[in-house]
């Protein structure tokens, strides 16, 4: 959460006690916390379908802060504290200075035990020594000589090494400048005068991420479903976005540098942390002791960001007030209606749409090689296919996400398969995969046809002339159906680039350029459909 | 009798830093290719006669053989870059053979005994020997303080530059230290308002700057360079390339503007000196742009025999001009183009970005800033033919659709016809931009569909 208003002044003053040298000394000054605040949530731009991973958010957000400034005359040096931690520093636009933005930075080096120490390095620090049976704290002035792989100083003395010595050792440090507790981005700029404005920052951060979840209800009849959904968004930040206008943007976005990762922010490495070999006589193995103390410091240090997502368990409802889609460009625009706070770590739902009485139709299918010859019987596959369109209670933009279908059995609503759904533009037609059915089988091999036996010759497929067609092998599949009512069936098949088929006993018809029959199988029943294919070389040697 | 020696130790330690100049001038000349070009000029006191002098606060990651240190009156006998770092461990194997001081503390009153010990071994656990004894440091637990005396010589908290020079005569003269180090680098990244009521777009410019060099370049005269000069073995690591991408290029320039040069590099000088910290990002302004009218369409690429069970979105299209009279009037260095447009509530919002190449003043740029929800293709091969053994007839079907309220003018591209391809039927004119390409413009009302087919013969 953001720090309140006091502790930033704090900060601020503290960080502004002590600089860089006189020559280009700019006013240190800190922006107010954010007056307003606008996040916009863009989904992971290559997962195409399927709901969002709360361990591994790898969508972004727009966000753009409100903060009032009060900036004196001349040049200043203005810090923006508590910006996402996952802020992309490169997409960060500032807008509402007159005088104009001389430079923009964003430090990534954070206020951590480890960066004391490297920022005091060579310089002088107070050493504190206490004797545990007196109590008695023994202070001494030295300087920082060495942090790699433990701490080297030096005091009057000699030189020593950081808690070697097996007694309470530790250091006391003068003031510091440039480390700020939270990430921070600043910005130079001049002021013609001293005056209080009002200025926008925003920038994308990763570590967000949105999709649509929705809810199918079948009917008893399985004629029809319901449709709900809600829209769910995490942030994974450190950093909380209290009272909010937020919105989610459905579509896929090119991402230039998707590969690359962001400026990792430097929170510290585990300070202090080695000594000379410190074996005794009586150790089995020292490395144990070693990693003892390693895990200790692992567990004082600051989590890394991939751990921490993990924890990331609270999910918030918001009230059951739909969403308000709008065009923007190419993109839908979801606009959650009032303010909300976008906690840190946190997912959030809010409703996306709720529709009834949806018109669907169960389709099985199966996509059979036309080589194929093993007589294993596969389950079919099993579709809802239905149009996107207002007669059909839809016709509207449904972004990707995932799908949990529910059917009834005895007045009891369960789970019967979960899917994923692409992005859907209006009058576009909708299929959800419901995986596959052990009641519908589906077996193909292929059957000897002897040249001898014209009899049992096959109906030609219309359109094919009987001169053109040698007699071979035919190819027969077998679908079975165990369910107590009939369905239909799509068989699909899949050829060899010129190959066709000829001859088959049952309507032959094509989809996306491929041949398919379009069966009925009734309850309790087996269909079986023979066909026969004829490849190209065949043909050029028949047809001059 | 021992404390005075120590502080000589001390004091020569320090001493050798002497090179941290008060009235120093840096200049830094950042390369596009992670890799900077570090010029530092400062006073130094010389002696004369043979003596080391210390740069502490060079880059981290300074290639240390492109190192050339010049100044009057002097010459180098050798340079050397120090990078044994000084630890507790590497402190006490140093002190192998040598006399220690330990300050045993009685735990039970905090009293002090001291002792001279000489370090014997520092395999596993220190082996000590205290007057004809020898003994475990801290085998008992109890707490010993270990003090040496100084520090060894080669042991540096950061890797170090040294440079071993015979000084003519004594004083105080100007030093100009140049070295390249990689850890320094630039691009470009610029922010892209669209206004779409009149299509026009606002661009801003802005220079990126990173340093993970490991080192704060102070209140620096800096230049950038857009472009990168071969490196010799630097340049090995980065082999990877990635797949080839849509080309943002379409007309190459032929302006030239007033940016300065260097050979055929432009160059953008910051305009006020800045300080360059460890591990921060900076960006400076460089454009900024209003009111360039930009073009809005849809793209859809089909690679040969591209079949899709279910329609594909187009590409979200937008272009504009480079030139001095309507565009951007500049040369843009390469780096990453931001797209944003206002919502209904007049928020900017994001909608998209591109990676554009150094692009010369007066091209015509192409960027897609992502996929159209609304408006969609679906390819088909709908039939293949062979008509003779290196003779094949494909027949294409292309289905688009458009949800949106207005028509739109989709860019349909068939892309892989190698060999000798023709196309025998289309149900529209087709335009070929190359051998390998089918164009056609193909425009689909609002709230429908529009229908494409060609057939194509290849022969090889």
């Amino acid at each position: 959460m953001r720090a309140t208003p006091r502790v930033c002044a704090m900060l601020g003053l503290a960080v502004g006690a002590a600089s860089r040298p006189a020559s280009v000394l700019a006013a240190e000054i800190l922006a107010e916390p954010p007056s307003d605040l606008i996040v916009t949530v863009y989904r992971a731009p290559y997962r195409n379908g399927g709901s969002i991973d709360l361990d591994d958010l790898q969508g972004f957000a727009l966000i753009s802060e409100t903060r009032i400034v009060h900036l004196p005359a001349g040049r200043s040096r203005l810090r923006f504290e508590g910006v996402a931690d996952g802020i992309e520093p490169a997409s960060a636009i500032i807008t509402g200075f007159a005088g104009g933005v001389i430079e923009k930075n964003r430090d990534a080096r954070l206020l951590s035990p480890a960066a004391l120490v490297a920022a005091t390095l060579g310089k002088p620090v107070e050493l504190l020594r206490t004797i545990r049976k007196t109590g008695k704290t023994e202070r001494q002035t030295g300087t920082l000589l060495s942090d790699a792989d433990g701490v080297v100083f030096q005091t009057p003395q000699g030189i020593e090494a950081l808690r070697c010595s097996g007694l309470p050792e530790t250091f006391s440090f003068e003031p510091v400048s440039g480390l700020s507790a939270r990430p921070t981005l600043s910005v130079e700029v001049r002021s013609p005068r001293a005056e209080t404005k009002q200025v926008t920052l925003s920038y994308l951060a990763r570590g967000f991420d949105w999709a649509a979840d929705y809810t199918a209800t079948l009917s008893d009849d399985g004629k029809s479903f319901d449709l709900g959904a809600w829209v769910t968004l995490a942030n994974s930040n450190g950093v909380g976005f209290p009272s909010a206008h937020t919105q989610v943007v459905a579509g896929t976005v090119n991402r230039a540098n998707g590969e690359e990762e962001v400026e990792p922010i430097d929170i510290g490495g585990p300070m202090l942390a080695q000594c000379w070999p410190r074996g005794s006589t009586s150790d089995v193995s020292e490395i144990r002791m070693f990693k003892l103390a390693d895990d200790e410091f692992k567990a004082n240090a600051p989590m890394p960001m991939a751990m921490r997502v993990a924890s990331l368990q609270e999910v918030v409802v918001a009230g059951a007030k739909n969403v308000q889609q709008e065009q923007l460009g190419d993109l839908k625009l979801y606009r959650v209606p009032e303010r909300t706070t976008l906690a840190s770590r946190q997912s959030k739902q809010v409703r996306l749409m709720d529709r009834t009485g949806i018109p669907v139709n169960t389709v099985y299918g199966a996509d059979v090689d036309v080589e194929e010859d093993d007589a294993v019987s596969t389950p079919a596959h099993r579709l809802l296919r239905t149009k996107n369109s207002a007669a059909n209670h839809l016709g509207l933009p449904l972004p990707s996400g995932g799908v949990a279908v529910f059917g009834a059995v005895g007045g009891q609503r369960l789970l019967e398969h979960e899917s994923d759904l692409r992005d859907t533009a209006a009058d576009e037609e909708v299929e959800i995969n419901m995986g596959e059915s052990p009641d519908v089988q589906v077996t193909a091999n292929k059957e000897k046809v002897s040249i001898d036996r014209a009899p049992d010759l096959l109906p030609l497929v219309p359109g094919v002339s009987l001169r053109s067609v040698k007699i071979g092998a035919a190819n027969r599949v077998a679908i079975s159906n165990a369910r107590a009512s009939g369905i239909e069936f799509d068989l699909r098949l899949q050829l060899e680039a010129g190959a066709r088929v000829v001859r088959a006993d049952h309507a032959l018809g094509a989809k996306n350029g491929r041949p398919i029959f379009r069966l009925h199988v009734p309850a309790n029943e087996t269909v079986t459909v023979r066909y026969q294919i004829q490849r190209t070389a065949e043909r050029i040697l028949r047809t001059p | 009798m021992r404390l005075p020696l120590i502080f000589m130790a001390c004091s020569a330690w320090l001493s050798a830093t002497s090179a941290w100049g008060a009235d120093r001038t840096l200049s830094v000349t950042i390369y596009a290719d992670d890799l900077a070009l570090v010029q530092d000029r400062r006073d130094i006191d010389v002696k004369e006669g043979r003596q080391r002098i210390e740069f502490q606060d060079v880059s981290a990651q300074i290639r240390p053989e492109t190192v050339s240190l010049a100044a009057a009156d002097i010459s180098i006998i050798e340079q050397n870059f120090d990078f044994d770092l000084l630890t507790p461990a590497k402190l006490m194997e140093k002190a192998v053979g040598q006399e220690i001081t330990i300050v045993r503390v009685n735990p039970a009153t905090g009293a002090e005994t001291r002792e001279q010990a000489q370090v014997l071994a520092t395999n596993g656990g220190v082996v000590l020997k205290i007057g004809q004894r020898i003994e475990v440091l801290r085998d008992d637990g109890l707490p010993v303080r270990v003090i040496f005396s100084k520090v060894p010589d080669n042991l540096r908290a950061r890797p170090t530059l040294s440079v071993s020079i015979i000084g003519a005569r004594a004083g105080t003269r100007r030093a100009t230290l140049s070295y390249l180090t990689p850890g320094l680098g630039w691009k470009a990244d610029y922010v892209a308002l669209f206004n779409e009521s009149d299509a026009k777009i606002d661009v801003q410019g802005w220079v990126t700057l990173t340093n993970s060099s490991g080192t704060t370049y102070d209140n620096a005269q800096t230049l950038l360079v857009a472009g990168s000069p071969s490196q010799a073995d630097g340049g090995a690591a980065n082999n990877y390339r990635p797949p080839p991408r849509r080309s943002t290029l379409q007309v190459p320039g032929t302006a030239s503007g007033n940016r300065e040069r260097l050979g055929d590099y432009y160059l953008y000088p910051l305009a006020e000196r800045t300080t360059i910290a460890n591990l921060q990002t900076k960006q400076v302004s460089f454009l900024d742009v209003h009111g360039v009218p930009a073009e809005h369409g849809y793209e859809f690429r089909n690679r040969w025999l591209g079949t899709a069970e279910m329609p594909v979105s187009a590409k979200s299209i937008y272009s504009f001009s480079t030139s001095a009279h309507a565009g951007l009037g500049d040369q843009l260095p390469a780096g990453i183009l931001r797209f944003y447009m206002r919502d209904k509530r007049g928020d900017p919002q994001f909608i998209g970005e591109s990676r554009i190449d150094h692009t010369p003043m007066g091209s015509t740029l192409s960027l897609a800033t992502g996929d159209a929800f609304d408006v969609k293709v679906h390819a088909v091969v709908e039939k293949r033919t062979r008509i003779a053994t290196f003779d094949w007839q494909t027949d294409m079907r292309y289905e688009l659709t458009n949800a949106l309220p207005r028509s739109v003018v989709v860019k349909l591209r068939q892309e892989g016809l190698w060999g000798d391809s023709s196309i025998k039927a289309e149900s529209q004119k087709s335009t070929r931009p190359s051998a390998e390409v089918a164009e056609w413009a193909v425009t689909v009302p609002a709230n429908g569909k529009a229908t494409l087919t060609a057939s194509f013969e290849t022969r090889y």
